[in-house]
């Protein structure tokens, strides 16, 4: 038995905001393929050639890289193998590592650089708050700049 | 951008200057077409001959670097020929008789700028009384135009020709910088810039800070915080180790493959004492990261992009995410709870309303009524359903301005920080291409996308250089620039002035970005990717090369955790 499901989404690439219906397979958890949605002001029922075919990465093919599914961290310092560990490890490792230089050389020595792709705005809303209000620097920036 | 995108199709005059739609907003690109079908005359001004420039009534192939003598000249024409709006000047600007008086110098005469231009100045005076002709002139610029050390003042430049022909504040007409990535716009709307809180309110602005401090229950910073492009400096050039950068946060973001200067951003990344990256993909800066987040990736959760066009849009989770994986928000909140600050959303809805609380321009702008209207253009200022949002911005003309009006402000041409030299004598632009998206780890990994192209790229020259150099179509070639060298593919098109070359940026192996320099605009402290000297040598053995190009990938994709099956 399948079970699709249409999903109406905005496209993840370039700042047209197209709007794609994906055909969804919940039980084998994947995209099945994507369409043009009539609902898309400035698309109307049209998309490009990586609205149609860019999700594909949703799959992992390793084609070129691999999609990262469990925290790393360098625990013998620079130089060494980056290595596996659990959620709370990582967080714990980077948080009191932060804090640590922020003691030393005060907030500013933190630099954070948002993404303007995937994330999405409730995502970049928590990212320069956590720079302002929880490092405490306006140390936060984008690639807008670049 | 200050007008809707379907309003495009209603152009009279579409001005098009350093924006390649077909190529970076191929849906964009749509509009202009079917502009044209309904008479609409277009002006594209871009070095290379583009398809827009291909479909122009004006095509103006200008020499790369000199956009501010061209908008001068253009400027000069309308003043000289008396094409301007001296009714719409009056009511609603300011500034015009000191900018008019500098435009019309005789050095901005398009006679006495064709030399540097490379323009015909017959086709600038056409081009200035057609952009004159009309009140539905409509303007689209892209990295053409900011990309340069001199990028804010053009982009200024390309406003006045707009307030001068009383070409603002009704349907169809207006400025429009289109944004390259799905969510530029919204991420400056969120305020993640080093002077702006979310809703573009200044962080120097006591009221507004205490606003944001009552909220977050902190105190803030008053001073302004450090573009990224300021990093190199701080880590490799402050001398008092106490104002260096010792921390970098990289959220969803490629640093070491998408900045200029590339061996400087390496040594830079190395001396950073803590590298935190967050993302979907194991990428190039993952290489010098001491700690990686997974996150989740577009598919997998829910948020708000907003569009070029000022539009907000819900972006569905369609797939459970990859195992392991946690959404930006919850990684960042678990960060901020361990560091003593406790931070808990149960949705993005909670946070979007949040933000709503803090941002006036944004205040009505409901998930609920996203889903009414088609998305909602800010800014959308009241919760009544009546208010479904702003199609075009400066409304009869009534600028966000302290006096409400538009000011005129005229800056001289300043040229490009690196030009050619005998030992460098081409110029090089950086450039998008339609199939693959910034440092392509999203693109690079599907598998209809990946066949379109492949490393190590290809540098566009002109057939004359391709001569001079004897280098053939499709030969692999060294590139080579004060910063770095790199190895491609030359793809000879005399769509490409001869002396100017042109790459793209998502290659490891023909990286561009090991040449590009990092010269700043002052204002904007964007980098100059469209523009720096280089040089192309010719490699003799052709066979080695490839088989160079070849082992490079494979050890690249190897570090990147992927195993080559040798063919």
């Amino acid at each position: 038995m399948c079970a699709y499901k249409k999903i109406d989404t905005v496209c993840p690439y370039c700042g047209t905001g197209c709007v794609i219906t994906c055909t969804v397979d919940t039980e084998k958890n994947q995209v099945i393929e994507a369409k043009v949605s009539p609902r898309g002001v400035n698309n109307e029922g049209r998309l490009c050639l990586k609205g149609l075919y860019g999700w594909d990465y949703l799959n992992d093919p390793q084609i070129l890289t691999k999609r990262i599914r469990q925290p790393m961290i360098r625990k013998n310092g620079k130089g060494t193998p980056l290595v596996e560990v659990s959620w709370q490890e990582a967080i714990e490792y980077a948080a009191a590592r932060l804090k640590a230089i922020i003691k030393e050389y005060g907030p500013d020595a933190v630099m954070g650089a948002g993404s303007a792709r995937g994330p999405g705005n409730e995502a970049a809303y928590i990212t320069q708050k956590f720079m302002r209000a929880v490092v405490g620097t306006n140390n936060v920036d984008h690639c807008a700049r670049i | 951008m200050s007008f809707s995108v379907p309003e495009l199709e209603d152009a009279e005059v579409i001005f098009d200057i350093g924006y390649n739609a077909p190529v970076s907003h191929p849906l964009v690109a749509r509009h202009i077409v079917r502009a044209k079908k309904k008479g609409c005359k277009i002006i594209c001004v871009d070095p290379r001959l583009t398809e827009t420039g291909r479909i122009a009534t004006i095509y103006l192939p200008i020499k790369g670097g000199t956009n501010m003598l061209f908008l001068n000249a253009m400027a000069h024409v309308m003043v000289t020929e008396d094409l301007v709006d001296h009714d719409f000047i009056e009511k609603h600007t300011t500034g015009f008789a000191d900018y008019a008086k500098e435009v019309a110098q005789d050095k901005y005469a398009p006679e006495a700028v064709a030399a540097a231009t490379h323009l015909d100045p017959d086709d600038i005076r056409r081009a200035a009384r057609l952009f004159a002709s009309s009140k539905h002139t409509m303007t689209l610029w892209g990295m053409g135009i900011t990309q340069f050390s001199q990028g804010v003042e053009c982009v200024i430049a390309c406003s006045n020709l707009s307030l001068m022909t009383g070409n603002y504040g009704h349907y169809a007409t207006g400025v429009g910088p289109v944004r390259g990535q799905n969510n530029v716009q919204g991420t400056c709307d969120m305020g993640v810039l080093p002077n702006q809180y979310p809703g573009y309110q200044d962080v120097m602005d006591d009221e507004i800070r205490h606003k944001f401090e009552k909220a977050w229950g902190v105190s803030l910073p008053s001073h302004v915080g450090l573009p990224l492009t300021y990093v190199p400096d701080k880590v490799l050039r402050e001398p008092d180790p106490k104002k260096r950068i010792h921390a970098y946060y990289i959220i969803g973001e490629d640093p070491a493959q998408s900045d200029p200067d590339l061996p400087e951003i390496r040594r830079t990344l190395s001396a950073i004492d803590l590298v935190i990256v967050q993302d979907i993909f194991f990428n190039k800066t993952c290489e010098y990261a001491d700690v990686i987040f997974p996150a989740t990736a577009w598919g997998e959760h829910n948020a708000v992009y907003t569009s070029c066009d000022r539009r907000f849009q819900r972006v569905r989770k369609l797939i459970e995410p990859q195992p392991g994986c946690k959404t930006d928000w919850e990684i960042l909140c678990l960060m901020a709870t361990a560091m003593g600050y406790p931070m808990h959303y149960d949705n993005t809805e909670q946070i979007w309303d949040e933000m709503r609380s803090l941002c006036p321009k944004f205040a009505g702008a409901s998930y609920e009524k996203m889903v009414e209207n088609h998305g909602v253009q800010w800014p959308c200022t009241e919760d009544s359903p009546d208010d479904t949002g702003t199609q075009y911005l400066h409304k009869g003309a009534h600028f966000a301005t302290a006096d409400g009006k538009g000011h005129f402000y005229y800056y001289p041409w300043t040229p490009a920080k690196e030009l050619e030299s005998p030992e460098y004598p081409l110029s090089l632009s950086t450039v998008r291409e339609v199939g693959h998206y910034s440092v392509r780890t999203m693109t690079g990994n599907c598998r209809l996308l990946a066949d379109l192209a492949d490393e190590p790229g290809y540098i566009q020259m002109n057939p004359e250089d391709c001569q001079e150099l004897g280098i053939a179509n499709g030969d692999l070639v060294r590139v080579v620039s004060k910063r770095g060298h790199t190895i491609t593919r030359c793809q000879e098109t005399d769509r490409v002035s001869k002396g100017a070359t042109y790459m793209t940026y998502q290659w490891w192996v023909g990286a561009c970005n090991e040449l590009t320099s990092a010269a700043l605009d002052p204002k904007s402290h964007t980098p100059e990717f469209k523009y720096c000297a280089c040089r192309v040598e010719k490699i003799d053995d052709q066979k080695q090369a490839e088989r160079d190009v070849k082992a490079q990938y494979t050890a690249i994709r190897s570090r990147m955790g992927i195993e080559v099956k040798e063919v």
